[in-house]
């Protein structure tokens, strides 16, 4: 065997145990639950204890009844308005004296300042700390769900962003709260039939600062005259816009910050004006936040104290009764500009929707890790009548009324978390470890022995034992204070930070295997007496050194984010770099120069095409717009060519394989093979005819046919590849004729993968083929152009690994040409639909795959017979072309795995990067799921190609 | 020993001296210097602020010194007179500046309206480096051509200045390329001035070492 065949089975295996260490260390996950909460679970929870349940007679009758009305707490507010700036940074908010120099964008919202400071009892600025990622939709589905979204959250729904766990949102709306929404249009992404009413203004255009912000100034205030909803949301887009092209130092991020100043004036203006005893917003909460920070450059995403540092402004317009214990209080204070105390507490924002929960009295989000934050929960207090329940326990205070309220919430909702967390770890795969279940099962044992035991006892005897009360409840509140910040941490370790002995581990099996690798090439390629250098010449050859340093210089890249976003630019780059270095081989050589233009010109091709595919990354309505009526005149005939030329192609690239066919083999089963694809391909004429309305053709195939011949080309091409596969385990070949049979094989395989993959990519399909071909050729025949020279021996054993870098170089281009990128949105999931309506899994997922790699990889890959079966057209037995065939896989593998590697690396180096989610992240996944795919077709070439030509070697002289 | 022979076959290209080769480098060098320092202190531009007009006027007084300079070492002398050799170089610039101006754009330099200016003066600068000393040396020889630019065998000291500079040129081109994706979103980034740099340095740089082959090359046959 000294093939090496199982090089590349070792090298799969090698690779998915690198792959997945690495993916259990850096793509953090976890598993959405389906479950909901609901109004009636809390009475399975230890705590729904009536405050106030043993007092006269006449005030129980008037409690029952709230009680039936109210769900898991007794609501503290009627109507709540969230104003959300996006990427409000905490030094926006709070004054500048808290910081060690003044910055010019500080103390531009004065009103929240001058709030702050002077009702200190029912305004509060809180410092906001969000978890990475922090982008806006990972941050809005954390703010909603009280979790940790990571980068991947198993059972996200596939494509569609919204949020299927539960959330605020869905319990607002399942418990009869009417909420508006208007803003970015992230909002009804996330939650498509939540809002009673929404205005959403698209997000994606980051230099447009002003129309989302005017839309939402244009709704706001008049909304906040109306009396038809409960939770108001606005959310305001201009800072983050602003920070992205101009910085967070700049004119423009300054005239936004002012002009929301003015906007929360108005705001304030008109809550105030109807805040009296039985006004609109008597019972009214104002939030002012941010989901995120950003950096001083606008960046934002990963995890640096600027992104996750924002800031979050609360109003109450009833003065809560007192201020709570100092041991519940976690705000620093200073003096502002004027030298006012002002104070600023801290908040978590995973704290964020139990909270508001709470204070809405909704069920809880059942996902929801956070705790009810004290300062917030205490600024709705005001909001509750004291007075008629104070009577029973005549020395004691208010404030021990809030504590009894709060200590019942805590244990409302560490009941919830705990409750959550047994699912979680009984539904998801990779839960948390038996010690730390173990561990917060303890603590929360303790603290529900002492409700149950103590604190409730305490209660029910509440006249006897006043002075007792209050440090029991201080108590209390502090064991469940310890179980949910323990919690917290738990589910952060696990959810939020990497674990680098993993990376480390994968990483280092990964250079192990590019090692092993290598040396295998080594070996094979000496036991066969191949060389990389040609005849005569000694040492290592300029082909070698040359691919090996486009090879390098590519993984090098990645060390960058930009030559990651332009990716395929850079690969076009060494691509045409190898093209003017053949180019100049040919003309020394005085040969196939029309070869080396036609895969310039090729390239350049590819050049423009990729920028095509990369300005569709930014989506531009005003591009189809801006067309004069000329251009539609225009447009009716270039509709017309565009219908017409992809068949013309198709036809084409029919003529050239049964060409191809015909002249190695025309016999058996390579007959039925072609006929097959010439079948397919008429079929995806049809298919495409029938979409346009050129031939009129749609009423011919109106709904049946637009499923029914996609999944006939798709039967055809499992019928095929079937076909293929008989012939492979039963029927003897006879022709012993190495290369020719090669070719035939590949041809046969590239005709069978060609048709679906085309039916799946549209309309340019066919061009992308054709030029698949083309370059392929080139590549081809550029390769013999050292070679013809030389005297017959010699040539026979050399190997340049030029042709084969070229390859993947062009393949790398093709992925970007057919308007792929490395990123989620850069899939085309428009295409796992072709042939089917609704969403099954299977089927999806591969037609995604084989659209996603279809010319990148799965094609390429069967292809590679083509670079060694035209070039040994006089050699004589298989075994040194099948040798060649093996390396030639071999040196295939290894650039895609060093390429892998270097993204691995990268993505190492850069795990605490800005773009880390945005970039790398997404980068990698393509790049693994590609180096797994890679290896798994290669070993299926190998079989495809190699085994049954195996028995002839056997009996091979020349073995 | 090899080489020797060589040059005896090629004996209708006039040799040239250690000191005039220097001369040559020196006065290309230093004409390039001056083109900076007039942009820089007469018309107050710069590459980076006005690469159009500053890779104009490098072109526009370069294209004299070298088209004269390389002229005189023109081959077979009596067949070919000066004037001859200096409108070869003239017709070799718009010629050599479409083949550089189509490589980059093969190699993915941007195509538009706006930077139709530019890439025409650049790739102008690259001609006079790269393609139109070979046009007023070798004329329409294309056997020197392809053992210039396709075999790299320089044999004489003409050849060496004229191979050496060239390929010095494209490869500073080709890896001053590499900055511009970079997000780094400086001025110099943008299409060419980068590129213009790299040509500049890997000209200077080569200019260097055609005169350290010569002399060297001198130096071996001397002894």
């Amino acid at each position: 065997m000294g093939r090496g065949i199982w090089v590349h089975w070792v090298m799969m295996l090698l690779h998915v145990v690198a792959i997945v260490m690495f993916t259990r260390g850096f793509l953090l996950t976890r598993t959405e639950l389906p479950n909901y909460s609901k109004c009636s679970d809390v009475s399975e929870s230890p705590c729904f204890f009536p405050v106030n349940e043993n007092q006269d007679h006449n005030k129980v009758r008037n409690h029952t009844d709230q009680n039936q009305g109210r769900c898991w707490s007794k609501p503290a507010i009627d109507r709540l308005v969230i104003i959300v700036f996006d990427a409000l940074r905490f030094d926006f908010v709070a004054p500048s004296t808290f910081f060690q120099e003044s910055k010019p964008w500080m103390n531009k919202l004065k009103l929240i300042q001058e709030l702050a400071a002077t009702n200190a009892s029912s305004a509060r600025i809180f410092k906001a700390i969000a978890d990475p990622p922090t982008t806006s939709l990972q941050r809005l589905k954390g703010l909603t769900t009280g979790g940790l979204p990571t980068f991947i959250d198993v059972g996200n729904s596939f494509g569609a962003p919204a949020i299927v766990e539960d959330n605020l949102i869905h319990q607002l709306a399942q418990n009869g709260k009417r909420v508006v929404m208007m803003g970015d249009d992230t909002w009804t992404q996330l939650f498509p039939n939540h809002f009673e009413k929404s205005f959403p203004y698209p997000s994606f255009n980051v230099r447009d600062l002003d129309t989302v912000d005017n839309g939402c100034i244009d709704h706001l205030l008049p909304f906040l005259q109306q009396e038809d909803w409960d939770v108001l949301i606005a959310h305001f887009l201009g800072v983050d816009h602003a920070g992205h092209i101009f910085g967070v130092d700049s004119g423009q991020m300054i005239d936004k910050l002012e002009q929301y100043n003015t906007v929360l004036q108005n705001v304030v203006e008109a809550l105030e004006s109807q805040s009296a005893p039985g006004g609109l917003h008597e019972n009214t909460l104002l939030l002012v936040m941010g989901d995120h920070g950003q950096t001083v450059n606008g960046d934002h995403g990963g995890g640096s104290a600027e992104e996750v540092e924002t800031s979050m402004f609360a109003l109450s317009f009833k003065n809560p009764p007192s201020p709570i214990p100092a041991e519940f209080d976690t705000s620093s204070c200073g003096l502002d500009l004027d030298r006012r105390n002002i104070c600023i507490s801290s908040i978590q924002q995973l704290d964020f929707a139990v909270t508001i929960s709470a204070l809405l009295g909704i069920p809880f989000p059942f996902g929801s890790i956070g705790r009810v934050n004290p300062q917030l929960y205490a600024l709705g207090a005001g909001t509750w009548n004291f007075e008629d329940s104070a009577g029973n326990c005549q020395n004691q205070p208010k404030l021990d009324e809030w504590m009894l309220n709060y200590v019942n919430v805590l244990c409302i909702n560490s009941w919830q978390v705990k409750r959550y967390i047994d699912i979680y770890s009984a539904a998801s795969v990779i839960g948390f470890s038996r010690e730390d279940l173990l561990h917060i099962e303890n603590i929360y044992a303790k603290a529900e022995e002492r409700w149950s035991h103590t604190t409730k006892t305490l209660l029910l005897q509440k006249k006897e034992s006043c002075d007792a009360l209050l440090p029991a409840l201080k108590r209390q509140i502090h064991e469940y204070s310890d179980f949910l910040a323990s919690v917290a941490e738990l589910a952060r370790s696990k959810w939020t930070e990497f674990d680098l002995k993993m990376m480390g581990t994968g990483l280092g099996i990964m250079l192990i295997s590019i090692i092993i690798h290598f040396l295998a090439i080594k070996k094979v390629k000496e036991q066969n007496g191949f060389s990389f250098t040609s005849p005569g010449d000694s040492g290592i050859s300029f082909g070698l050194i040359f691919a090996c340093f486009m090879v390098v210089i590519r993984a090098c890249s990645f060390l960058s984010n930009s030559f990651i976003l332009e990716e395929g630019k850079v690969a076009c780059f060494l691509l045409a770099t190898t093209g003017f270095i053949k180019m100049r081989s040919s003309i020394m050589k005085k040969k196939m120069i029309s070869e080396a233009f036609a895969f310039l010109l090729l390239v350049t091709i590819c050049r423009f095409t990729i920028q095509v595919g990369l300005s569709k990354q930014v989506p531009s309505s005003e591009s189809v717009n801006a067309f004069p009526s000329w251009m539609l005149m225009m447009t009716s005939v270039w509709n017309f060519v565009a219908d017409i030329l992809p068949v013309l192609a198709l036809i084409l690239l029919a003529v050239l394989l049964h060409k191809a066919i015909n002249r190695s083999s025309s016999e058996g089963i390579w007959k039925y093979i072609m006929l097959g694809t010439n079948l397919s391909y008429m079929l995806i004429a049809l298919y495409w005819s029938s979409e346009s309305n050129i031939l009129n053709l749609s009423w011919v195939l109106k709904d049946v046919g637009r499923n029914c011949i996609p999944r006939l080309v798709y039967a055809i091409g499992v019928g095929q590849l079937f076909l293929l596969a008989i012939n492979q385990l039963f029927i003897k070949q006879k022709s012993i004729d190495g290369s020719k049979n090669l070719s035939t094989k590949a041809v046969a395989m590239f005709s069978v993968w060609s048709s679906t993959v085309i039916i799946l990519l549209g309309k340019q399909g066919p061009f992308i083929a054709l030029a698949f071909i083309t370059g392929g050729y080139c590549i081809m025949r550029l390769d013999n152009v050292e070679l013809d020279g030389k005297d017959g021996g010699g040539w026979n054993l050399m190997l340049d690994p030029v042709p084969v870098t070229q390859w993947s170089l062009f393949a790398v281009c093709l992925f970007f040409c057919t308007g792929h990128w490395c990123a989620f949105d850069g899939l085309r999931y428009g295409a796992a639909f072709t042939g089917f309506d609704e969403f099954i899994l299977l089927p999806q997922a591969i037609l995604l795959t084989m659209d996603t790699y279809g010319f990148s990889l799965i094609l390429p890959i069967f292809g590679l017979p083509f670079l060694v079966a035209c070039r040994g057209q006089t050699e004589k037995g298989t075994q040194p072309i099948l040798v060649r065939l093996s390396l030639v896989y071999m040196i295939y593998g290894l650039i895609m795995a060093t390429s892998v590697t270097a993204t691995i690396l990268c993505v190492t180096i850069h795990r605490r990067h800005l773009m880390v989610w945005g970039l790398f992240a997404p980068k990698f996944v393509f790049d693994v799921a590609g180096l797994i795919l890679t290896d798994g077709l290669v070993c299926l070439a190998s079989l495809y190609y190699f085994s049954r030509v195996e028995d002839h070697v056997l009996h091979d002289p020349l073995k | 020993m090899k080489k020797k022979t060589k040059m005896g076959v090629r004996a209708s290209s006039i040799s040239v001296s250690t000191t005039e080769a220097l001369l040559v480098h020196l006065t290309i060098g230093l004409g390039l210097a001056l083109c900076f320092s007039v942009a820089h202190n007469v018309h107050f531009i710069s590459l980076t602020s006005h690469p159009s007009q500053a890779l104009g006027l490098i072109w526009a007084f370069q294209c004299p010194t070298v088209i004269l300079l390389y002229s005189r070492y023109r081959k077979d002398q009596e067949r070919c007179s000066y004037w001859k050799a200096v409108g070869r170089g003239l017709l070799g610039l718009p010629a050599g500046a479409v083949v550089n101006a189509l490589g980059a754009i093969a190699l993915g330099a941007p195509v538009g309206i706006q930077y139709l200016p530019k890439t025409i003066n650049w790739s102008l600068m690259m001609s006079l480096f790269t393609i139109v000393p070979a046009a007023s040396v070798f004329g329409s020889s294309w056997t020197d051509w392809q053992r210039i630019f396709a075999c790299t065998k320089p044999n004489d000291p003409v050849d060496y200045m004229i191979c050496l500079p060239a390929h010095g040129v494209v490869i500073g081109a080709w890896f001053g390329a590499w900055p511009v994706p970079l997000d780094w979103e400086r001025p110099w980034q943008e299409w060419p001035v980068c590129v213009s740099y790299g040509a500049i340095a890997g000209y200077l740089v080569s200019l260097v070492a055609s005169f350290g082959f010569i002399l060297v090359r001198q130096h071996v046959k001397g002894d």
